[in-house]
């Protein structure tokens, strides 16, 4: 009897559960049969996302206008739109590359704006492929300025500036508040949000312009800060680098703490991002950090430190008072590193001390003071580089040379 | 479906230098549509019956179409191959054809394909010597089976725009047919709905268009249909609304055609929405099993009021 019953409820346990596949296909009858972005119709969007990967398949078939023949025939073009709109958007959630074939199939004129819009949203969120890229560039000349503005933000999404400027163009005072324009706004709004990281340099541009629209502008900043100081735990070491270099450009001091937290991450990439961040918002626990690299004997410390300490100062000019003083520090690898640096980010002011350099004791040091003057290119160090031709140390005379030609003809 | 494709290679490697002459986007398939249909113009340019009649199917029935895009001017020719071969026999008897085909148009899905083509040059009166020109546009059905393509079915005549037509819509047995595959939607059963169709039948849909290069095959046969309505039924209710604006029956009374005009609408089991278009459907029917069954639906013909 107990094993009979036992049997039943298994048995009526099997039954009660459904494939994936039949999961798929009730949320799919869910969206065809509720207006787009209703609450039932967003529900099956949120269930389907929850499902994830293992519904990927059967949505991305469901973006392919040949599918709806035989047993997946459709009747109604309405119903075809709620499908490929709430199958594009959750493909948005999904993330998978191997949707962006498909959803590139959607972004034409063939298609309706929902559906267009969502697949260009969902690109966005995808990343960038070489593909999507091309695809969705191609919008940026769509007649229809919504178009447009979606086109943008999905390549801001990728890391590509193309469209900034059609989204600076939403901001410009010709273009707003009337109706259509204030969607963009609205939608650049949104997009620059959601965008996280890749979004900051596009966001510190546009808090530059006069727009009414700046304290909408500095919500989604803050709203972006938050996001980001919570990725800056994320457990995949590209995001927390990007997330510490984006806090950096916003230049918030109440994300300090935060980014002193992770100059002990088990990445190298990272450290030295937060510490180029803290750098850059002129914090001593990142300049201290960067400037003790440049003088670790580890020659690939030192190689981050000499990255990370040029694009400082060449965004920010923060670390310049220090790497004057490293010109004169004892340690001779400080010294080297500095006229390395003060060279990268051609600092004119920085020529004097770098002729000065030239006369170190330690070869390296000359090396890089020659190199430096080459590349700041200044006139007054003509005479010196043509003395250090004859140097005793063979690598200082050929970059001597070097410099020499990067000034030209006298 | 290996066996299939080796079948259809060596075909392909049988095919006579003068066959169809191919073209960029052909695959295997198009090629031995093409091949058909060239035996069937060759037929009749050397006046050999036998070779033109191998692009036949037994349950061959061609439509008039009298110059006309219109279906509601159509009506029904010849009922089966035999009928078709009888007036094959008497025009060679009378003409000798000096025509060419081009074939613009096929599409193929499964077994099932449709394609158009056109006929141009003369034919000359054996008697006379009388030369009548020739520009004939034809629209064919065909059915791949036992690895071989044959026309189910032929619209001779075609038009390539829409003319006035003398709709003749029958009160008879053809409405009442419809009127009941109508209702069987609105039943909501699959099987009251197959059984009033062809297991060979060929459903298509367009985008308001009449062109037959524009349509797309939706269903390949009764299993297939069975399929959809598996996963539809669940869901929708359907409600039509019909009216049959022309039916024409041949001289045998075994096949028929019929265009309607309806108001589909469907409401959705898991939500609100509803959906509802008007649309034409044109349809082509035969009884040679007894009972009327679909033969041929096209759905969302595109026809002006």
């Amino acid at each position: 009897m107990t094993a009979k019953s036992l049997a039943c409820l298994l048995l009526c346990g099997f039954s009660a559960c459904s494939t994936t596949e039949e999961q798929v296909v009730n949320h799919l009858e869910q969206l065809a049969a509720n207006p787009i972005d209703s609450p039932r119709w967003q529900q099956a969007v949120d269930e389907l996302s929850a499902i994830g990967r293992p519904a990927a398949r059967q949505l991305i078939a469901r973006l392919n206008p040949d599918l709806y023949q035989g047993k997946d025939y459709r009747e109604f073009r309405e119903e075809k739109e709620k499908l490929r709109t709430g199958c594009a958007r959750t493909l948005g959630h999904i993330k998978p590359r191997g949707a962006t074939g498909a959803l590139n199939g959607c972004i034409g004129t063939d298609y309706t704006n929902n559906e267009r819009i969502a697949a260009l949203w969902s690109l966005g969120q995808v990343g960038y492929t070489q593909a999507g890229l091309d695809a969705v560039k191609g919008q940026l000349t769509d007649p229809d300025p919504i178009i447009r503005i979606h086109a943008a933000i999905a390549l801001v999404k990728m890391d590509v500036d193309s469209g900034n400027e059609e989204i600076k163009a939403a901001f410009a005072p010709d273009d707003l508040d009337i109706g259509e324009s204030s969607d963009r706004i609205q939608i650049a709004l949104q997009g620059l949000e959601e965008a996280g990281y890749y979004g900051v340099p596009l966001l510190i541009d546009l808090s530059e312009i006069t727009s009414p629209h700046q304290a909408e502008l500095r919500t989604i900043s803050g709203r972006v800060k938050d996001q980001l100081v919570e990725q800056l735990n994320a457990e995949e070491p590209d995001h927390r680098q990007r997330a510490a270099t984006a806090l950096g450009q916003l230049d918030d001091q109440s994300t300090t703490p935060a980014l002193v937290n992770l100059l002990a991450d088990p990445s190298n990439q990272v450290r030295f991002s937060a510490a180029a961040a803290l750098a850059r918002m002129g914090v001593d626990q990142g300049i201290d950090f960067l400037f003790e690299a440049l003088r670790n004997t580890d020659s690939i410390l030192r190689a981050n430190a000499v990255k990370f300490l040029t694009t400082v100062q060449e965004q920010s000019g923060s670390v310049e008072t220090q790497l004057g003083a490293a010109l004169d520090a004892e340690d001779p690898l400080a010294r080297a590193g500095a006229a390395r640096v003060l060279g990268q980010a051609r600092v004119l002011s920085a020529a004097n001390a770098l002729l000065e350099a030239t006369t170190d004791e330690i070869a390296d040091v000359r090396v890089n003071a020659a190199i430096a003057l080459g590349y700041i290119g200044a006139e007054e160090s003509r005479s010196q580089l043509e003395g250090l031709r004859e140097d005793r140390d063979a690598t200082v005379s050929y970059y001597a040379e070097w410099a020499l030609s990067q000034l030209g003809p006298r | 479906m290996k066996k299939s494709i080796y079948l259809s290679l060596i075909a392909l490697l049988a095919l006579p230098p003068f066959a169809g002459k191919s073209h960029a986007g052909d695959t295997p398939e198009t090629l031995l549509i093409r091949q058909s249909l060239a035996n069937d113009i060759s037929g009749y340019r050397r006046s050999n019956t036998e070779l033109a009649l191998k692009t036949y199917g037994q349950h061959f029935v061609t439509y008039q179409a009298h110059a006309n895009g219109d279906p509601r001017a159509w009506t029904v020719l010849h009922e089966n191959r035999d009928a078709l071969a009888d007036q094959m026999a008497s025009d060679l008897e009378t003409w000798r054809y000096e025509v060419t085909r081009t074939v613009p148009s096929i599409t193929v899905r499964a077994n099932h394909a449709i394609a158009t083509s056109i006929d141009s040059g003369q034919v000359i009166d054996r008697q006379s010597d009388v030369a009548t020109p020739v520009d004939l546009r034809r629209l064919w059905i065909f059915l791949k089976s036992e690895n071989t393509w044959l026309a189910t079915a032929m619209v001779t005549d075609l038009g390539d725009s829409l003319l006035p037509a003398t709709s003749t819509a029958s009160k008879g047995e053809i409405t009442e047919f419809l009127q009941r595959e109508s209702k069987s939607w609105e039943e909501g059963s699959a099987s009251n709905i197959l059984e009033l169709f062809d297991e060979h039948f060929t459903g298509y849909y367009t985008q308001d268009t009449f062109q037959p290069s524009t349509w797309k095959i939706a269903f390949n046969g009764t299993e297939e249909m069975e399929k959809w309505l598996e996963n539809r039924l669940p869901f929708v209710r359907y409600a039509l609304e019909r009216q049959v604006l022309h039916s024409a029956i041949g001289p045998s009374g075994n096949e028929a055609l019929a265009v309607t005009r309806e108001t589909v609408a469907v409401t959705h089991v898991n939500g609100p929405a509803k959906h509802q278009k008007e649309r034409y459907v044109f349809w082509t029917m035969s009884r040679r099993s007894g009972s009327w069954k679909i033969t041929n639906m096209l759905y969302d013909l595109g026809l002006a009021d």
